[in-house]
């Protein structure tokens, strides 16, 4: 918004609104090229706790360099989604969360285009406050706007705080993912 | 037992070495530990169910018994809290256990914890009148047990869990207090807290603290110091004037670890973004530095406070040390870098913080008030209660806490435990203080009596080690 600390040098002309944040301990905005370097550690929070569910989810040496490059090539691309969340008072301009989606094609099913959440992330203390609601709403308008007919989040089968968080917002499981080592 | 020289008689100036306690202490344990297998050979188990009805012949078993029963059984039908009048529930526990975490020895698995469990039950028997039956459970999963102490919960009045690891420990009782209509006790959390919190209410007093302006800290941040913390901040301690430390150095909100304690240990989690560190970064001298209280509990290393942590402190603070059997600082070098007070978990020094100081009265209570639940409330009423009587003998440095030889203290824990459930609404069971107090003095001591009766009568055998017959409790 007005008080961005970094000019939005990629922005995809959308801006969460901020009247929806009211009462919120945090600010939602469309992430820029300059918000790199805060959003990966939050992703590399989230991959360290999805390692927690299984051995298959092993996070790799490299994946500060990869999430760097992921966030990058999002921020460019129209079929992506990238929302940092930024603290308010005390914590106004610090970067606290991060939602990243995108959009993909279903070519067997309808509708045929989702958004699928790929990474979603806050940090402790701005939990429990609605938040997470609010960043789910304003990627649905997002989603939508791009043509998305379903919206989708990716998380491992075991994180039963994410399963219940989608479960209470309308969500129910569809398709699984099934890992074995080979 | 108090030892022939405690380390407070000696020259604080010297410190005592931390080897020569260590292996006298060994010794001692192996002594004991030889003797109770040998008993545990010759007893060959440590209680067992008598009668507490007149059984004159086969005959009284026709109202004991079937036909006459089925009428007790149709009243219960009809009202089942008639449980607790009609038959043994209201002063009968369970003893639960997985084995998980027996003693310092780990996971010993169900069957090794049987001897544990049942000396457990003597305790209760012995200091607070309670039938409790040591039932060590073989499960795969949390949820298991979880289900399996459900489905055992109409023959008791209450369950008290034991020897079960963290952190799956507080989900567990969690979940049981939940789902439970009878009080739910974990001694490794709440014991240990209610007795540490006494413990701490009176060393706040001796050195003219309030608790609302103290700076607490924790090391360790196991089942017992979690409890603690809990009782703090619902004592009016700032949680941001708290630090909690572990082996990964102090907890903070964004501490690396704490998505993974959100999904395994609840409690932590909920501390670390209550506490965020205190303020604090870093390892357990940053947390130490100009603080007024270190409740430890964390590993048997006389090495694990250093006197100049303590001296970083501010002026006369006040050290629990509560590693067993080999506290994390010896109280005389803690004195002699400044401490004020000084308590461990031993017995040979000053200033015991036990356990057994708050169970037998708080179940004595929850029993008798056929309470239905056994929230913080009832935990810090007995630690207030244990308090008060210390502070009814003259408070001192060297005496913030009973000690085990002041049993009278028990029932008036139990009347305090009660009124306060009556208080809360919790109650099935209302009586006055007075009347509590009366009864639980009653039954502690009829279970005393009875103890004594079969030795004297020589039901209960001599012990084969003492020739004489054993110089037993009175």
């Amino acid at each position: 918004m007005s008080h961005s600390p970094h000019p939005p040098k990629e922005s995809k002309g959308h801006e969460a609104g901020p009247s929806a944040s009211a009462g919120l301990p945090v600010h939602l905005r469309v992430a820029t090229l300059g918000d790199v370097p805060a959003l990966v550690p939050l992703v590399l929070r989230l991959k360290s706790l999805n390692e927690e569910f299984d051995p298959l989810l092993k996070v790799r040496k490299d994946a500060e360099k990869t999430a760097t490059e992921i966030l990058t090539r999002d921020l460019k691309d129209p079929e992506a989604i990238v929302l940092a969340t930024e603290g308010v008072g005390a914590d106004k301009d610090r970067i606290v969360g991060i939602v990243r989606a995108r959009i993909r094609e279903r070519p067997f099913y309808a509708p045929e285009r989702e958004a699928v959440i790929l990474d979603i992330y806050l940090l402790p203390l701005y939990r429990r406050h609605g938040v997470g609601e609010y960043l789910l709403e304003e990627i649905m308008k997002i989603a939508k706007e791009k043509g998305a007919g379903v919206l989708t989040a990716e998380f491992p089968l075991q994180n039963h705080i994410a399963a219940s968080f989608y479960n209470k917002r309308g969500f129910r499981p569809t398709i699984g993912l099934y890992s074995r080592t080979l | 037992m108090v030892q022939a020289t405690t380390p407070a008689a000696k020259p604080p100036a010297d410190p005592r070495p931390p080897v020569a306690p260590e292996a006298e202490d060994e010794a001692r344990t192996g002594a004991l530990g030889e003797r109770s297998l040998a008993l545990a050979r010759f007893y060959q188990g440590k209680i067992e169910t008598v009668p507490k009805v007149p059984v004159r012949s086969l005959a009284d078993f026709s109202v004991w018994y079937t036909p006459g029963i089925a009428q007790v059984s149709r009243a219960i039908e009809k009202d089942p809290d008639l449980s607790f009048e009609l038959t043994g529930r209201w002063n009968t526990i369970a003893i639960i256990t997985d084995g998980s975490r027996v003693l310092g020895l780990g996971d010993v698995g169900p069957a090794a914890a049987m001897p544990v469990m049942e000396g457990k039950a003597l305790l209760f028997r012995y200091l607070g009148g309670v039938n409790a039956i040591p039932m060590p459970i073989a499960i795969e999963t949390d949820d298991e047990l979880i289900e399996t102490v459900i489905r055992l919960s109409p023959a008791f009045g209450g369950i008290n869990l034991e020897d079960i690891a963290s952190p799956k420990c507080f989900r567990i009782l969690d979940e049981l207090q939940r789902r439970l209509p009878i009080p739910v006790w974990h001694d490794d959390q709440l014991g240990t807290a209610a007795a540490t919190i006494a413990g701490l209410i009176n060393a706040l007093a001796l050195t003219d603290r309030d608790i609302h302006t103290t700076r607490t800290v924790l090391l360790g941040a196991g089942a017992a110091n979690i409890a603690t913390a809990r009782l703090l901040i619902a004592l009016g301690q700032d949680p941001h004037q708290l630090t909690l430390v572990d082996q990964k150095g102090v907890l903070f909100a964004e501490r690396d670890d704490v998505d993974s304690l959100s999904l395994r240990n609840t409690w932590k989690y909920h501390l670390a973004l209550a506490t965020d560190g205190g303020g604090r970064r870093g390892g357990l001298a940053e947390a130490l530095d100009g603080a007024d209280v270190v409740l430890a509990a964390s590993r048997p290393d006389p090495t694990t406070i250093s006197p100049a942590g303590i001296r970083s402190m501010a002026a006369r603070p006040i050290v629990f040390a509560l590693a067993n059997p080999v506290p994390e600082i010896w109280p005389d070098q803690a004195r002699a870098a400044g401490a004020a007070i000084v308590a461990t978990g031993r017995s040979d020094f000053p200033n015991q913080v036990n356990n057994s100081l708050v169970f037998p009265g708080v179940f004595r209570g929850v029993l008798d008030a056929r309470a239905r639940s056994i929230p913080d409330e009832i935990v810090i009423a007995a630690a207030r209660e244990l308090a008060a009587h210390a502070d009814d003998r003259g408070l001192a440095a060297d005496h913030i806490l009973p000690t085990m030889e002041e049993v009278g203290i028990f029932p008036h824990i139990a009347a305090a435990t009660a009124e306060t459930a009556v208080g809360l609404g919790i109650a099935r069971a209302k009586r006055t203080r007075e009347e509590f107090y009366d009864r639980a003095l009653k039954i502690m001591q009829h279970s005393v009596r009875l103890a004594t009766r079969l030795r004297e009568d020589g039901l209960t055998l001599p012990m084969p080690d003492e020739p004489s017959g054993g110089t037993g409790p009175p």
